[in-house]
């Protein structure tokens, strides 16, 4: 990590790094008297270590000039290693949670292990946390071999990777704190906002010169999905987290909007956050590694890019259906029923056009557990954008809106479609990037595709029947045109699939923690034995591997 | 067209400023309108501002993430109305910097929770739910009662709630911290204060029971029990609305019956 | 607010539907361009090179 830094770099991590601690000292000083001052010594504690890190691991000698001649991705390998922890953190804190619903004294009587704080832990660790760090290692690594150029110096990755994840730690543990602006998938109070904003620039930095240092003509269509993912989801950022702090020493601060222009803010960041982020981010990732490991060229580019421009236009209008039936204006709920309808065809656009690439190689499907991953992605993409389209149309909204229905449909998405796309990519990537032949175990992927795949249609089914049941059962009018059911009886009769949605949370937890483990035994394999010469990578590796 | 959009393209400056183009007219157009509207918000000229210990409350309900398991918005459909009152309106949330509106109930939706129950079932209710409630998979909150709720800084945030377009005088700025005290302790100098700023309707009580200190509790609860209860709007316009739609509502065939689509 | 209302809502309702025409007409005018095709077949071909080098 250190040494691969040239001595510019070096001071300006370290400067970088004074700074924030300072920051640091600042926000504990002013915040003693509340959370913020426990977040304070988070950034202190950690840029200290940094620095020490930086200072024990400088020895003053500048890195081997040779390195231009690669491509430099010791930032994606730890970016790896990083999204699979939190992909087991965030899973496993999201099984606690859905245990919570059957025995809800598994709190311990403790408040930061309540249903309510337990949420926000498991959403943004598997999201931002597991998520977040896959597009930006693999980002970064498309970025660099469609442009056929290394990114332009080595210091703003690691500024990108590192504040990416010290983001993360501040939002995840101060859910545990109570710090929390209930915000949606966007909790994380002000500081930790303003402090992902700076990170954000600078990742879009990194794209912008790394583009302009291309070589091929044609920016290559995975990079555009990428950086839609970049620029959007920073515009999304801003505009909802505008808000107040109470002062400086508080972590609190009041939402800029209120009531029904809040909801609206909220839900067009909700909405597009799940479009941006979990959509067109994985999707960049599809558009590249799919193709890569089936060895086949995508089926149709032109399609690919119609669906792009397709996706990027319409998303933005379909967050109103979050709000059906409530005191939002009438046209603008059916405004955004009518674009999520017709969202459906750039959506299905893409998972044909990736199902149609695989056409031709499905014995390859049958034996090689990784690109099935991927085959299982783009169908579950399939198959959640058609159901988001027809949740959004307003009666049936009316049965699925505040059940578990909901739940089901954002699972079918992210277990389905984002975690099984990462996890394929994954054990492409992970041979490349650490030059081995092939993964430690091909039979671990198999087992923990099936693993993974069981998991994901016992909770979807589970979270189908409890919702769809749950919403009925609210509507249901005896003969005499009362309600029949109490709104207790509709949560006793979710017990059983509040257990069955446990137990398929676990199987895809220990599909995770199995994959975790091939990973770092491939790792592992990779610091025993040279490097193995491959027909697609240098003979020699001309500049040390050093750092992760 | 193909030349212009190439160099869009080939510069990749153009290519950014497209796709934030693309992106952002929907937004725009979505929300850009609810701004200037006036009839998304309805009237409400009696529509009053959260107490300072109404907001500790608040914010004590979105620390422990309530938001996550209770909504607070009734939507317009006919067994939503009968089973927990008249449907939200967005004159009742205009104070709410956030909304907490939510969307999922794994409980009941609370818009109109506030006067439902006695401040002890609360206490109960939270302190282990049940005790109350056999079959709940609320977790408990007994630690609120425990805890001491920090008034000191209420000031503070009744200037950043107005700074972000809450009416709270000068005057209740200042005297937050002892509005908190003096409403969860009725025989206290303070109590009057209280009446005097934000109206005789408020609840002044020993929420928690205990007239020793001000809890997290004490806060929590006068919060519960206001939910719904800042304005009379939705029931005088569910009032309003039940005149014409008698016949309608004599059928009740429909499960599901949009409510108030007439009059949007 | 400068602009009232209505005229927002008019400029949303209306102005939305042409700029969506407008542009499914450019990008499907981008995607078939004919002098297109062969930067399209490059693209998605080159991605399939067993290179992993920097060019210079």
């Amino acid at each position: 990590m250190v040494s691969q830094l040239t001595p510019g770099e070096r001071i300006a991590a370290l400067i970088t790094l004074i700074l924030l601690a300072v920051i640091g000292l600042f926000m504990a000083a002013a915040g003693r008297a509340d959370p913020l001052g426990a977040h304070g010594f988070v950034v202190l504690l950690s840029s200290t270590g940094l620095i020490f890190l930086l200072l024990s691991k400088s020895n003053g000698t500048p890195p081997d000039p040779a390195r231009l001649l690669q491509y430099y991705d010791d930032p994606t390998k730890l970016g790896i290693i990083l999204s699979m922890i939190w992909a087991v953190f965030g899973l496993f804190i999201g099984v606690w949670v859905a245990s919570l619903l059957a025995w809800p004294d598994l709190t311990f009587d403790a408040a930061w292990a309540s249903f309510g704080r337990l949420r926000p832990v498991h959403t943004t660790s598997v999201i931002f946390g597991f998520g977040g760090n896959a597009l930006i290692a693999t980002s970064l690594h498309v970025l660099q071999r469609t442009s056929r150029a290394r990114l332009p110096e080595q210091f703003s990755p690691w500024f990108v990777l590192l504040g990416y994840n010290l983001f993360c730690i501040l939002a995840v543990s101060g859910y545990f704190l109570g710090v929390t602006q209930s915000k949606e998938y966007a909790e994380a109070e002000w500081y930790a906002d303003i402090w992902l904003v700076i990170v954000w620039v600078v990742y879009f930095g990194i794209y912008i010169r790394t583009l302009a240092r291309r070589q091929e003509p044609h920016i290559y269509v995975a990079n555009w999905y990428y950086m839609a993912f970049i620029l959007v989801v920073a515009m999304l950022h801003i505009v909802n987290n505008l808000a107040i702090p109470v002062s400086m020493g508080h972590a609190k601060s009041y939402s800029a909007f209120s009531g029904v222009q809040d909801a609206m803010t909220q839900w067009w960041y909700g909405h597009n956050a799940v479009a941006f982020f979990l959509t067109a981010g994985f999707l960049g990732m599809m558009y590249y590694y799919l193709p890569k490991r089936a060895e086949r060229p995508i089926f149709s580019y032109r399609l690919s890019i119609i669906s792009f421009w397709g996706i990027t236009f319409m998303y933005m209008w379909a967050g109103s259906h979050h709000l059906h039936y409530t005191a939002l204006p009438h046209w603008v709920q059916t405004l955004g029923m009518s674009f999520s309808i017709v969202l459906l065809v750039p959506s299905w656009a893409s998972a044909g056009n990736a199902l149609a690439t695989l056409n031709g190689a499905w014995h390859r499907v049958r034996d090689d557990a990784t690109l099935r991953f991927m085959m299982v992605a783009a169908v579950f993409y399939g198959l959640t954008t058609f159901e988001g389209s027809f949740m959004a149309i307003r009666p049936v909204n009316s049965l699925s809106h505040y059940t578990d229905w909901t739940i089901g449909h954002v699972h079918a998405g992210a277990l389905g479609w984002v975690a099984m796309i990462t996890f394929g990519t994954f054990y492409c990537l992970v041979p490349w990037m650490w030059k081995q032949e092939r993964i430690y175990s091909p039979k671990l992927v198999e087992w923990h595709f099936w693993l993974a795949l069981s998991g994901t249609i016992v909770y979807v089914f589970a979270m189908w029947n409890s919702g769809i049941i749950q919403g009925l059962m609210w509507r249901t009018y005896n003969e005499s045109g009362t309600l029949t059911y109490s709104f207790l009886e509709s949560l006793v009769a979710m017990e059983p699939y509040y257990i069955a949605r446990a137990f398929g949370g676990f199987l895809f937890l220990a599909g995770a923690v199995v994959g975790s483990y091939n990973i770092w035994m491939t790792i592992r394999m990779a610091r025993g034995v040279p490097a193995t010469p491959m027909d697609d990578l240098p003979v020699s590796r001309l500049a040390p591997e050093a750092g992760e | 067209m193909s030349e212009l959009h190439r160099k869009l393209e080939r510069s990749a400056v153009g290519f950014v400023v497209a796709i934030i183009f693309m992106a952002s007219i929907g937004g725009l157009v979505e929300i850009a309108p609810l701004f200037t509207i006036d009839e998304t918000v309805e009237d409400a000229p009696d529509m009053r501002v959260y107490t300072p210990l109404e907001l500790a409350g608040r914010n004590i309900y979105i620390r422990e993430g309530c938001y996550a398991c209770h909504s607070q918005m009734i939507r317009t459909l006919q067994d939503e109305v009968e089973r927990y009152g008249p449907y939200s309106l967005a004159v009742e949330s205009q104070y709410d910097h956030p909304m907490l509106w939510g969307s999922k109930r794994t409980g009941p939706d609370l818009a109109r929770l506030g006067g439902k129950y006695s401040d002890a079932w609360h206490v109960a209710h939270l302190i282990n739910p049940r005790d109350v409630v056999p079959e709940s998979v609320m977790p408990k909150y007994g630690w609120l009662q425990r805890n001491d709720l920090r008034i000191d800084d209420l000031g503070a945030h009744l200037s950043a709630m107005k700074a972000v377009g809450v009416p709270y005088s000068d005057e209740m700025i200042a005297n937050a911290t002892n509005d908190a005290f003096g409403q969860t302790l009725p025989d206290s100098d303070f109590a009057e204060g209280v009446s005097e700023r934000y109206g005789e309707e408020t609840n002044i009580r020993e929420f928690d029971g205990d007239t020793s200190r001000v809890t997290e509790m004490d806060a929590l609860v006068a919060y519960l029990q206001i939910l719904g209860r800042l304005t009379d709007a939705a029931y005088q316009q569910a009032a309003g609305n039940q005149s014409s739609q008698d016949q309608q509502a004599q059928s009740q065939q429909a499960q599901s019956q949009p409510l108030g689509s007439t009059a949007k | 607010m400068i602009a009232d209302h209505e005229t927002l809502v008019a400029i949303a309702k209306s102005w939305g539907l042409f700029y969506l025409i407008a542009m499914s007409i450019g990008v499907l005018l981008y995607a078939f361009w004919p002098r297109n095709r062969k930067r399209f077949e490059k693209a998605k071909m080159s991605i399939l090179e067993k290179d992993d080098r920097p060019w210079h």
